[in-house]
């Protein structure tokens, strides 16, 4: 689950007995009295309910401080950064879950290997050379429609390159054969989709936001057994620089909302265990609050490892509040650790060369 | 296989120029193929009288007459008019779209048209945050007069612009706090891009913008709010007074090459532009003092973008796809499910995915937009409301092309920037058999638009 914006992780897990927060948000701090207790010195937003919730059924764990050196303040950036693993100077067009699916036979996959369920254009981290990856708006959606329907799939799936005596080689045959692939991708994506949904039925208990209905169709997807090892879905609008605290909550409402009913459904279809829901943004927000009762774009922020065999509790310590850096928090934990640990420990997938590096593995996760 | 005559005009500067014109009979026929590869490129499609209009004309002219469009019809200009004063008083941003499809489709001015797309995506400002319909309108209009005028112009208004001021949360902007939001993405999206510039650069720029406030939907300079100290950008120290600090930005030698950069790629490459390609487009915007109109007609009568190769490398963005089939057989449709369907593609008007705009190129295309594109051109085509030519497109398809084994072919020269091959058409005519004239004329043109070759530009 990808939060994009810059989600404000000292608002998320809070230190809300510390002086430094509370000098540094005169406006939007969350006071002791109304914060989730994590323990003595931390709590959740009051909005993270479900979240406390699976802390306490040890389904939670809490990645504190977790960062990447020279932090980059730009949205774009330090999110290409997040989904490339490298820096814009030796960056290709591949993320480190692309990398991942095409060293791991993702191309040659029966289901897609990784499906995006989201409106907005696919994820840098999820970008392929030869696995193809679908987005899925809504599955109703997600199919040719019309009479046509048949004869068109048959027509538009096979590949041809332009043999004619005119056709521009290089460049535009390079752009064909793309587009000839992803259309025969998507075609046969839709139709594994729709068969897959054909199954299932509704699901009661989750929240009526957009993002629960991605989770909805996730848990239909898992449950009708597709073989795709990774869903990624996002929340967008964490870039709250000003008048920050309702939109905030509204934010976390949503997230944790959504989240609490997926593990819950997770756990009704018996695959609470064979799941884990990575939650991220790409940098956390300024320590001090900005005039307009908002934060600007920070840095180090806690990221969230949900599922039945995460190993629960907070990871790591909480990153100073008076020993910054530009006035922001610092890092300890490399956000690629934590991907090495999902790599290897959980998807049993080779790291270094997804992440164009050693990286060590974290004990985030229970055998 | 390389001809004397290139050698020789290469090597008669010293080094060869990209951007020499492109000239007939040495680097290719000026023929119909290459003037709808020209109006792909520059105007999203034209019909056929336009075409074999700039067919006979040379080059240079055809393309002064794009850069000038026509004058605008009254009756159009007064329907247009009319459309966005409704929508205006409903005060809903998400129907402003439909006026602009409707622009997109009946305007006289294509070229200024494109241009103020793109502008769009690079000034991008979206109505999920700024929902007042007319702040969003009015930027509209701003960035339309200046599309082919004068960045510099464009980038002190956009500066000054309520929607923008909105979007970057900048409303308010004090003196204590000063706002990053607007002094970064002015620099990162808008003028020189991510590595020319340092965190203090930001922090220092942003001082310079306290006191620019929106009041009652308009731009207000509150000089009890503006830091009026020096501030160091760039190693100069100044109070940059005024909007002085639009200007210095824009002086930074980055500045030029950025836009030449985004230039040549909305008209001629997906690639990231060369040095070679990008040092002369930039040098001309500097020359012309940041009139485009010398780039973009550089750009547009050179060889790099006429010639063969570059046929069919750009994949078409959804407006270019759908426009252009529209505005290749006179076409009009109802703007207000077309918007729908455009954003459904990704490609939402005054609704970029955020303040970076569209990225462009293949990210243009997913097995989601791949699946609209194909339901969207199907439902355009089956729309009782979409006209070619003023006749319904069953009606016009077969008076243009009858329903012989070539009709497709003759339909994918109108349509196509690279033609496919005899068992690609085979296979697309299939669709729709065991219907009549028409109706078959129909599903067949649907497969044919859905193709993935139909997504080369």
């Amino acid at each position: 689950m990808q939060l994009s914006g810059g989600n404000d992780g000292l608002n998320t897990v809070v230190p809300h007995k510390h002086e430094a927060y509370r000098a540094a948000r005169p406006t939007l701090r969350i006071d002791s009295s109304d914060v989730l207790a994590i323990d003595a010195e931390l709590g959740l937003h009051p909005a993270c309910r479900p979240l406390a919730d699976a802390l306490e059924a040890g389904q939670l764990g809490i990645v504190q401080g977790v960062g990447y050196d020279q932090p980059n303040r730009s949205h774009f950036e330090s999110m290409d950064i997040w989904h490339s693993c490298r820096r814009k100077e030796d960056r290709g067009q591949e993320g480190w879950l692309g990398r991942a699916f095409d060293l791991n036979g993702g191309a040659a996959a029966r289901d897609p290997v990784g499906i995006f369920l989201g409106e907005s254009k696919l994820p840098a981290s999820l970008v392929a050379r030869s696995t193809p990856v679908p987005s899925i708006d809504s599955p109703e959606r997600f199919r040719l429609q019309g009479q046509d329907a048949e004869a068109l799939t048959t027509a538009l799936s096979g590949m041809s390159s332009p043999a004619d005596s005119t056709a521009p080689t290089g460049e535009a045959a390079a752009l064909a054969e793309f587009l000839e692939r992803s259309t025969g991708a998507a075609l046969e994506a839709s139709r594994r989709i729709e068969a897959a949904l054909a199954s299932g039925k509704a699901v009661e208990g989750y929240p009526a936001t957009r993002l629960a209905e991605k989770l909805s169709t996730v848990g239909r997807l898992i449950e009708a057994g597709l073989s795709t090892r990774v869903f990624y879905v996002e929340l967008d609008g964490f870039d709250t620089h000003s008048q920050q605290a309702d939109a905030h909550r509204g934010l976390l409402e949503q997230w944790s909302g959504a989240l609490g009913a997926f593990l819950k459904d997770l756990a009704d279809i018996g695959r609470l265990d064979d799941t884990v829901v990575v939650s991220f943004s790409e940098f956390g927000r300024r320590v001090a609050e900005n005039a307009s009762e908002g934060t600007d774009h920070g840095a180090a922020a806690p990221l969230f490892l949900a599922g039945g065999r995460v190993a629960g509790g907070l990871h790591g310590a909480h990153p100073s509040l008076t020993d910054l850096d530009d006035g922001d928090l610092k890092f300890h934990t490399d956000f690629r650790s934590v991907y090495a640990t999902l790599l290897e420990q959980w998807l049993g997938w080779d790291a270094s060369p997804a992440l164009g590096g050693r990286f060590e593995s974290l004990p985030l996760l229970r055998s | 296989m390389t001809s004397p005559t290139a050698i020789r005009s290469a090597s008669a500067n010293g080094a060869s120029n990209v951007w020499e014109p492109f000239r007939p009979d040495v680097d290719g026929a000026w023929d119909e193929r290459r003037v709808r590869h020209l109006v792909r490129r520059a105007a999203f499609g034209a019909g056929p009288e336009l075409i074999e209009t700039l067919v006979e004309m040379t080059p240079d002219d055809a393309i002064e007459r794009l850069l000038t469009g026509t004058p605008d019809e009254a009756t159009r200009q007064s329907e247009s008019d009319a459309l966005a004063r409704t929508i205006l008083a409903s005060g809903d941003p998400k129907r402003l779209g439909a006026w602009w499809t409707y622009e997109l489709i009946t305007t006289t001015h294509p070229l200024r048209e494109r241009m103020t797309l793109f502008w769009h995506g690079h000034f991008a400002t979206g109505g999920d945050k700024v929902t007042d319909a007319e702040a969003l309108y009015r930027q509209n209009r701003l960035l339309r007069d200046e599309a082919l005028g004068n960045f510099r112009t464009m980038t002190h208004a956009i500066a000054k612009d309520p929607a923008m001021l909105v979007y970057l949360d900048s409303v308010t902007n004090r003196k204590a706090h000063p706002n990053e939001n607007f002094a970064r993405e002015l620099m990162e999206l808008f003028c020189l891009g991510e590595g020319n510039y340092s965190e203090a650069d930001v922090q220092q720029l942003a001082r310079c913008f306290t006191g620019w406030e929106i009041r009652q939907g308009k731009f207000r300079f509150n000089r009890y709010q503006h830091d009026d100290g020096e501030k160091s950008i760039f190693g100069r120290r100044s109070t940059f007074p005024d909007a002085e600090a639009v200007d210095w930005v824009l002086a930074h030698p980055a500045a030029p090459r950025f836009v030449a950069s985004k230039l040549i790629r909305l008209f001629v490459t997906d690639a990231m532009p060369t040095d070679d390609e990008l040092e002369p487009i930039a040098e001309l915007l500097v020359e012309h003092d940041w009139n485009l109109l010398p780039a973009v007609r550089t750009i547009l009568r050179s060889r790099r973008l006429l010639g063969d190769e570059t046929i069919g490398t750009k994949v078409r963005s959804p407006v270019d796809l759908i426009i252009g089939l529209l505005r290749s057989f006179d076409g009009t449709a109802n703007a207000s499910r077309l918007a729908d369907d455009l954003r459904r593609m990704g490609m939402g008007l005054f609704f970029p995915p955020n303040v970076k705009g569209w990225d462009g190129g293949r990210t243009w295309i997913n097995a989601a937009t791949l699946l609209e594109r194909a339901n969207g051109i199907g439902r355009l085509l089956q729309d009782d409301a979409t006209r070619f030519d003023r006749r319904p497109v069953g009606e016009h398809l077969m008076a243009r092309f009858g329903d012989d084994d070539d009709s497709l072919g003759k339909l994918a020269e109108v349509l196509l920037a690279v033609r496919p091959n005899d068992a690609t058409l085979a296979r697309l005519a299939a669709v729709g058999e065991g219907r009549s004239g028409a109706a078959r004329a129909v599903a067949r043109m649907h497969a044919l638009a859905a193709s993935p070759l139909a997504q080369l530009g």
